[in-house]
């Protein structure tokens, strides 16, 4: 835990300083999971700091310290969820008017192979968020607490309320969900850019 | 068949550790935010509204609380007392009811109760 449960019991009596403390430790960490989540850069400090005003209002029903983390993630998730599910809003990026493919096409027409890390970066994003958006906000949600934040299966089961077995099952599923679409983008990127130029050479060697 | 079989295992455990690795980059490639200088007054402005709309509601619900209890009190004030409560079934089949139930509700009414005496006169009469 990032915080003495001394300085939640003195939040939890009013104490503006100690919940100011309570924030700064955990405020990165929170803003890292919900960029992940809702991939929309502009909005994420917006939905942290309702996180934050949820656990201002709840924080007096704490009364353990070691139930203070998966609950703090469990408003993330909350807050996460709303916002998701607000008006059905799909995460959306700088690069999210271009497609993979229409991306990959126009560097390549651009004579550019977009080498340097931050494109590389830059694409990685696209890709997972492309994955992630085609698959529902529960399956998105629950994904990236396991694959991307690293949460374990016992820390997600209380942060969910359920037992480890359960959400195995929903684990498996949504990663099925995911791998289907992961191998439709990898079959249409291989029809956009055709075959590799291994095979591209040995045919014009066959040529000549 | 099984060389068949062998290629789809080979294939989904190529596609599941394309899949880590590309959330293992995902992360990497996303590293937590700096939160803006302006995070905590937006927060605490937050908390602040939420606060006073608590509050307002608090009221509404208190004074909307007070209305109906005002208005159960005159509701029993003015509704009528037990003792006409007797005439209720005439009133409501004067009001509800057909012209027979109207007619049996204003002989039911009017009926005296049976004087044993005047019907001895009358057998003695005969």
């Amino acid at each position: 835990m990032l915080v003495e449960f001394e300085l939640i019991q003195k939040a939890q009596k009013g104490d503006a300083g100690a919940f100011n403390q309570i924030v700064s430790a955990y405020r990165r960490r929170i803003l890292g999971t919900i960029s992940r989540v809702i991939g929309r850069p502009e909005d994420v400090e917006d939905v942290s700091q309702e996180v934050f005003v949820r656990l201002y209002f709840s924080l007096e029903q704490l009364r353990t310290p070691e139930v203070f983390e998966p609950w703090l993630y469990r408003l993330t998730v909350n807050a996460c969820y709303d916002y998701l599910r607000k008006s059905r809003r799909k995460p959306e990026f700088r690069m999210s008017d271009l497609s993979e493919q229409q991306v990959m096409m126009a560097d390549a027409a651009a004579g550019s192979r977009m080498q340097d890390d931050e494109a590389e970066r830059r694409r990685t994003r696209d890709t997972v968020n492309e994955l992630l958006g085609a698959v529902s906000e529960d399956d998105r949600i629950l994904l990236t607490l396991k694959e991307v934040e690293g949460l374990s299966l016992k820390e997600l089961e209380k942060i969910y309320h359920v037992n480890e077995n359960a959400l195995k099952v929903r684990l498996f599923r949504a990663r099925q969900r995911v791998l289907k679409k992961h191998d439709e983008v990898l079959k249409t990127m291989k029809e956009v850019t055709g075959p590799p130029s291994g095979s591209a050479k040995s045919n014009d060697k066959t040529g000549a | 068949m099984m060389f068949n079989r062998q290629m789809d295992y080979q294939n989904e455990s190529g596609s599941e550790t394309r899949l880590d690795q590309l959330f293992r980059a995902y992360r990497q490639a996303m590293p937590d935010p700096e939160p803006s200088v302006n995070f905590m007054p937006a927060m605490w402005a937050k908390i602040e509204q939420r606060e006073k709309s608590d509050n307002w509601i608090g009221q509404f619900a208190k004074a909307l609380a007070t209305a109906a209890l005002v208005a159960y009190l005159i509701t029993a004030m003015v509704s009528p007392s037990p003792a006409s409560k007797k005439n209720a079934y005439y009133n409501v089949a004067y009001r509800n009811g057909n012209y027979v139930d109207a007619l049996v509700a204003d002989h039911f009414s009017t009926l005296e109760p049976l004087h044993l005496d005047r019907i001895s006169h009358l057998e003695a009469g005969r």
